[in-house]
């Protein structure tokens, strides 16, 4: 994946109402009428979210009629949230690692010359 | 969960409170023989490392995977305020210190060459709260969906993605 698609996928990401919308389309397939509904919004205002999120590859829009049921696309996601995850992880283990390391100075502190 | 501070939303956030008086913490993450005893994950070594602790100073390091994989690292210091405030950029380096793209350890090419850490430790009474900060995702990257989509308990969501691993 390129870092373009990243970034937009971030991007698309920012928005409360477009993460609810991937939230809705992880329990199955939804029309933009269905996914209108929760929210008190004009269609035209779901199909432009719905846009950005089609664009940065996180769902896939249906041939099917009128209705294009949309569809989530869970690598993107995933990908940003594994780099995201990956950090998170780093400074988690190190900082476990840092707790270790100052109570063995501690208790090097009491039985040595102290200071 | 609380954390230091209002948390940018493009920024990671990890914060954690240590039994020790701040200038024994603070000199944990500046002197290289004690940042060689415990940074980096679980079963890492560092058989290198390397800190000019000035504005504008450099550092690198090499950390060993459990495997026996080199990474090095290395970084300038762009705030130092002891024992309070460390602020330093952090890249992907050769064993000279010159910056690689973190292609060249299979970082994928999404992962940006320069990422930006600032690391606060405050005074908790003898204790030592430490948060660090990691910035440099792509513009607009959004944590709240890992906090609020993983950790806040969106099965869903979490599920379908765990099966798309």
């Amino acid at each position: 994946m390129s870092s373009n698609t990243l970034d937009s996928t971030f991007a698309a990401l920012a928005d409360p109402t477009r993460r609810e919308i991937l939230v809705r389309l992880a329990s199955g397939e939804a029309s933009v009428k269905e996914l209108a509904e929760p929210f008190q919004m004009s269609l035209p205002g779901v199909s432009k979210h719905l846009k950005v999120l089609e664009r940065a590859g996180l769902i896939s829009r249906g041939r099917v009629a009128q209705s294009r049921p949309c569809r989530l696309e869970a690598r993107p996601l995933k990908e940003a949230a594994d780099w995201v995850e990956r950090y998170r992880r780093f400074w988690e283990e190190g900082f476990d690692r840092l707790e270790d390391y100052l109570q063995e100075i501690r208790r090097e502190g009491e039985g040595g010359n102290g200071r | 969960m609380a954390t230091g501070g209002d948390p940018r939303p493009e920024e990671l956030v990890v914060t954690r409170v240590f039994d020790s008086p701040r200038e024994l913490v603070f000199r944990a993450w500046t002197e290289p023989e004690r940042v060689r005893r415990w940074w980096g994950p679980e079963g890492f070594t560092m058989p290198y490392c390397d800190i000019d602790l000035r504005p504008g100073g450099t550092f690198l390091r090499c950390m060993r995977s459990p495997g026996g994989r080199d990474f090095w690292v290395t970084g300038v210091f762009r705030e130092i305020v002891a024992p309070e405030l460390l602020v330093f950029t952090d890249s992907f380096a050769d064993a000279e210190g010159h910056v690689v793209p973190p292609a060249r350890y299979g970082a994928g090419p999404d992962m940006p060459p320069e990422r930006l850490v600032t690391v606060t430790f405050e005074d908790r009474g003898g204790a030592t709260r430490v948060t660090v900060r990691h910035a440099g995702l792509p513009s607009g990257a959004d944590r709240d969906l890992v906090r609020h989509g993983w950790a806040g308990g969106l099965e869903s969501l979490s599920g379908y993605l765990a099966g798309a691993a």
